[in-house]
């Protein structure tokens, strides 16, 4: 047999049905576009996550000095304690042979006041490495150093939402603020670093070396959180261990007591998060391809009414010589060309979508190529095995009989 | 060329054994026109259909150019149809998705390989006077030119003998009487062919009549006087034109 001359011919049969073949095909396209555009959102998910990993820093370990409980999904710390010292963060960079770098900090709840303006915000105290552990950007002006810590100078770096909460538009750096009642000097803002993963604007906090919070603002000789860096993203686990056992030990923790303090291992909880974005992805991707399997019943619909009507086509092919094994393939070939055109369709439409979403600022997408691809050679699949029933049925008809049909 | 004998033709609906063929036997030489006549019930489809390969008989044997008709499998019956045969139906069984030279050259699709397809519907539409028309698809064409476009699409593989199944069953006198003409000059021409027909008047324009009745043939004989088609055209025209004026 011509295969590509019948080809040819089938497109011209399917051609001049227009409203039916394109029909038949909106399953397929409305199935492929559906998975492109499902894939594509869970894909940009995804990357909007995994983005939040890199900002944090992948070797970050954070220890708070509380113990923690599962709340609706999340570890939160029910309460603070007061057994974390400074020596504890000068113990883990020594002793923990996987840390590169300890800071120790402490945080409260305090009013900043410029001029005639306040506003409430989180001021830390943090010891220099901090800047560099937790990754914190400094937009203008610059950041405290170990000097001026161990002096317990009054400077302190702001965040932007507390820029815009006080000072509005004017230059913050080198004004003087005051906080609680002590005045501070404005040496640097850091860059906006947005939401975290917790849904806390990370924004809005000023940040002042950590002696400096502890004897002038709090009067507290402990501290609530270390900060700690890891010598990679591969060690975290060893240095999770390590800090646990450091930590258990210089407080005198026997076996069996419970932890005082919470190692979050900020890694570990946005995996979860990629992972549940990724079962999400997939989830609605399945979804999507019940639609494209609709769309493949669509096409075997269409193509049994199609061998229905016409019958005295092929008893007439079957008179001019055609074995049942070409009506077979040309059957087929029809179906796949359905599915495969409507394939075509809905990855132009999947990906049309996509964008359009993207334009209209739904949040980030990525298309999915794989996805189109592999939801375009689906389609072709598909069709192929919707098709077989109908082309047998198309190869077993007696020719006299196919001929004499109305 | 065709060598049938003592064919038998027997259909089975349930328990009810149906006799259609009863012990039919003829033989057709290379460049004769024969016609099979006879009255509906006759058995002449059921002839026509095993001849051209489409069903086999029940009994007694069928050789076309040698080969035993009734042993050969399905997928060699349609080479044979593809090869040996050209079928002309009475209502055209033309795709009318399909222009004139998609057509003709829709055998094509299932011979062997080779290139020059359009080149022989080319000529297959010129040998029955339609090359002006090769792109017309069939509703913009008459009876007369559809059933010659199927005439052409059944001489595209220069098959053995051609089959006409009441080829002026679906036309008016005039388009039946160009039909006839375009079948004796294919005749002149040295081809083989077996038109099947009820109408005498039809009939008489082979060379040959072979007439059925109730299964078995009564009568075999060569036409004394032959019709000339091209005559009775001439003759009608002649008659319209000088019709009212």
């Amino acid at each position: 047999m011509h295969f590509a001359r019948n080809a040819v011919l089938s497109c011209q049969i399917l051609a001049a049905r227009k409203l039916r073949t394109l029909l038949s095909m909106i399953g397929v396209v409305v199935g492929v576009g559906a998975v492109i555009l499902m894939v594509s959102v869970g894909r940009g998910a995804e990357k909007s996550i995994l983005d939040r990993i890199g900002k944090l820093g992948t070797d970050l370990i954070i220890v708070n000095a509380a113990p923690a409980r599962l709340m609706i999904g999340r570890q939160r710390t029910v309460a603070t304690v007061t057994t974390l010292s400074i020596a504890d963060g000068r113990a883990i960079t020594e002793d923990c042979p996987h840390v590169i770098a300890a800071a120790p900090a402490v945080s409260k709840s305090l009013v900043v006041r410029w001029e005639s303006n306040n506003t409430t915000t989180a001021v830390s105290g943090m010891a220099a490495e901090g800047f560099r552990i937790r990754n914190i950007p400094i937009a203008s002006g610059r950041p405290f150093d170990g000097d001026e810590d161990r002096a317990r100078r009054r400077v302190a770096v702001v965040g932007p939402t507390v820029v815009k909460n006080i000072f509005g538009a004017s230059d913050p750096v080198g004004e003087q603020i005051r906080i609680g009642r002590v005045p501070f000097e404005v040496i640097g803002v850091t860059r906006a670093r947005g939401i975290d993963a917790n849904g806390a604007d990370q924004d809005d906090m000023v940040l002042v070396p950590l002696e400096t919070a502890m004897r002038r603002l709090l009067n507290v000789p402990y501290i609530q959180t270390i900060y700690i860096q890891a010598r990679g993203s591969q060690w975290l686990d060893q240095v999770e261990r390590e800090v646990r056992n450091l930590l258990r030990a210089r407080q005198r923790l026997t076996e069996g007591r419970p932890d005082t303090f919470t190692i979050q291992n900020q890694m570990t909880l946005l995996k979860t998060e990629r992972d549940t974005a990724r079962s999400m992805t997939l989830l609605i991707g399945s979804v999507a391809g019940i639609a494209l399997l609709v769309g493949g019943v669509g096409i075997l619909a269409v193509m049994l009414i199609s061998v229905r009507e016409r019958t005295r086509e092929i008893g007439l092919r079957r008179a001019l010589g055609a074995r049942p094994h070409d009506i077979r393939v040309q059957f087929l070939v029809e179906a796949a060309l359905l599915a495969g055109f409507g394939g075509i369709l809905g990855v132009m439409a999947g990906i049309g979508a996509t964008y359009a979403a993207a334009v209209l600022g739904f949040w980030e997408m990525l298309i999915s190529w794989p996805a189109a691809t592999i939801a375009f050679s689906f389609s072709i699949t598909m069709g192929i095995i919707f098709g077989i029933y109908p082309a047998l049925r198309a190869s077993r008809l007696e020719p006299i009989q196919a001929l004499k049909s109305e | 060329m065709i060598e049938l004998e003592n064919l038998v033709k027997n259909y089975t609906k349930g328990t009810v054994v149906t006799e259609v063929l009863k012990g039919v036997s003829f033989r057709v030489e290379k460049g004769e026109f024969v016609a099979i006549m006879g009255a509906s019930g006759s058995g002449k489809t059921t002839l026509m259909n095993i001849l051209g390969g489409l069903d086999k008989p029940t009994g007694g044997t069928y050789r076309l150019d040698g080969v035993d008709m009734a042993r050969a499998g399905e997928d060699e019956l349609s080479q044979i149809r593809n090869r040996k045969i050209g079928f002309v139906f009475q209502q055209f069984y033309l795709l009318d998705r399909a222009d004139a030279m998609k057509n003709v050259m829709l055998p094509l699709i299932y011979a062997d390989g080779d290139g020059g397809g359009t080149a022989r519907a080319e000529a297959a539409l010129a040998a029955v006077g339609l090359a002006a028309r090769k792109h017309h698809h069939p509703a913009e064409l008459s009876g007369g030119e559809q059933q010659r476009v199927a005439i052409a699409r059944a001489l595209v593989t220069d098959p053995l003998i051609l089959l006409a199944d009441e080829p002026t069953g679906n036309l008016d006198s005039r388009n039946g009487l160009e039909v006839l003409a375009l079948f004796q000059r294919l005749h002149r021409e040295g081809r083989t062919l077996v038109m099947i027909t009820h109408d005498h008047a039809v009939a008489e324009h082979a060379r040959r009549l072979i007439v059925l009745k109730d299964g078995r043939i009564v009568e075999d004989r060569p036409v004394d006087q032959p019709r000339d088609a091209e005559t009775e055209l001439r003759v009608t025209q002649d008659a319209s034109g000088a019709g009212p004026s």
